[in-house]
């Protein structure tokens, strides 16, 4: 596990935006998406991240982790994920970023969730997608680049 | 935080399954154990009290909707009580409330089954 925090002010008089930057690698097992859990409890824990964007994000965690799990490599595969958390100036970003193979996996959500089945997959795409503002996916050299981001409004005490 | 599973007979050949802490891909296959052991054909009714239900993705999800398809297939009731906001918004998002008797608390649905025992009474 490796973390890190990373501290910048663009304007001293007026906003001081301040990033707010950890990250977690572990191991691609479906069992390490607790592990995850926890430590973005504490990283909203440290910045004052509100209740109702927690809830929402740490079940994207949950579904982007286990996708990722899922897809990316081969069940026998020891290989790790990272995820890197950012929070800035009323954004969570959260980039999840893989060695296995090539997988968007915005690509892979359910056509009409209405008329889908509940009891087959894709839903946790529909999930990822409604609960971000953003999705982005990218293949940088042999990675799979996965990042969301949520805005949310800051109160005066954070 | 593991799942919490309580299986507890109810009046009418019922099934309560309350449910609490956290409905995962980790935990969901012990929610699906559960229920092949308890849900059969003489079960009229399955509840699912999500009172103590802390947290809900989209593998616990299949597990409710096999619960509810199983049910559909019996003809029996499939029933879901105290869902907390944040599970709530789950169903929600997938668009999957619609046609679901889904009731706030206890007494609204004790209130609802009342009214189903006495339909049965008035036809028999």
């Amino acid at each position: 596990m490796t973390s890190r925090y990373l501290s910048s002010a663009t304007n001293n008089n007026v906003d001081i935006e301040v990033k707010k930057t950890r990250s977690i690698t572990l191991q691609n097992r479906p069992e390490n998406a607790i592990k995850l859990a926890d430590f973005f409890s504490d990283y909203v824990k440290t910045y004052n991240i509100p209740d109702d964007v927690y809830n929402d994000l740490r079940l994207v965690l949950e579904e982007a982790f286990i996708n990722i799990t899922s897809y990316a490599y081969d069940k026998s595969d020891s290989q790790t994920i990272t995820v890197d958390l950012n929070n800035t100036a009323g954004e969570v970003s959260i980039t999840f970023t893989d060695t296995g193979i090539a997988f968007n996996p915005l690509n892979h959500a359910v056509g009409n969730i209405e008329t889908a089945d509940h009891c087959e997959g894709g839903m946790g795409i529909h999930i990822i997608r409604s609960l971000t503002d953003h999705q982005r996916y990218h293949r940088v050299g042999q990675s799979n680049v996965f990042t969301v981001t949520k805005h949310y409004t800051k109160h005066n005490n954070e | 935080m593991s799942l919490e599973i309580v299986i507890t007979p109810e009046a009418n050949n019922g099934k309560r399954i309350s449910i609490a802490g956290r409905l995962d891909s980790n935990t969901a296959p012990e929610l699906q154990q559960s229920i092949d052991n308890e849900i059969n054909d003489s079960v009229n009714a399955t509840i699912i009290d999500f009172k103590g239900l802390d947290f809900l993705s989209s593998a616990g999800l299949r597990v409710i909707f096999k619960a509810k398809k199983m049910m559909d297939g019996n003809g029996g009731n499939f029933l879901m009580v105290n869902l907390q906001p944040q599970i709530k918004k789950v169903f929600e998002i997938i668009k999957a409330l619609d046609g679901m008797n889904v009731f706030k608390d206890q007494a609204e649905m004790d209130e609802y089954l009342t009214a189903m025992q006495d339909k049965v009474k008035e036809g028999e």
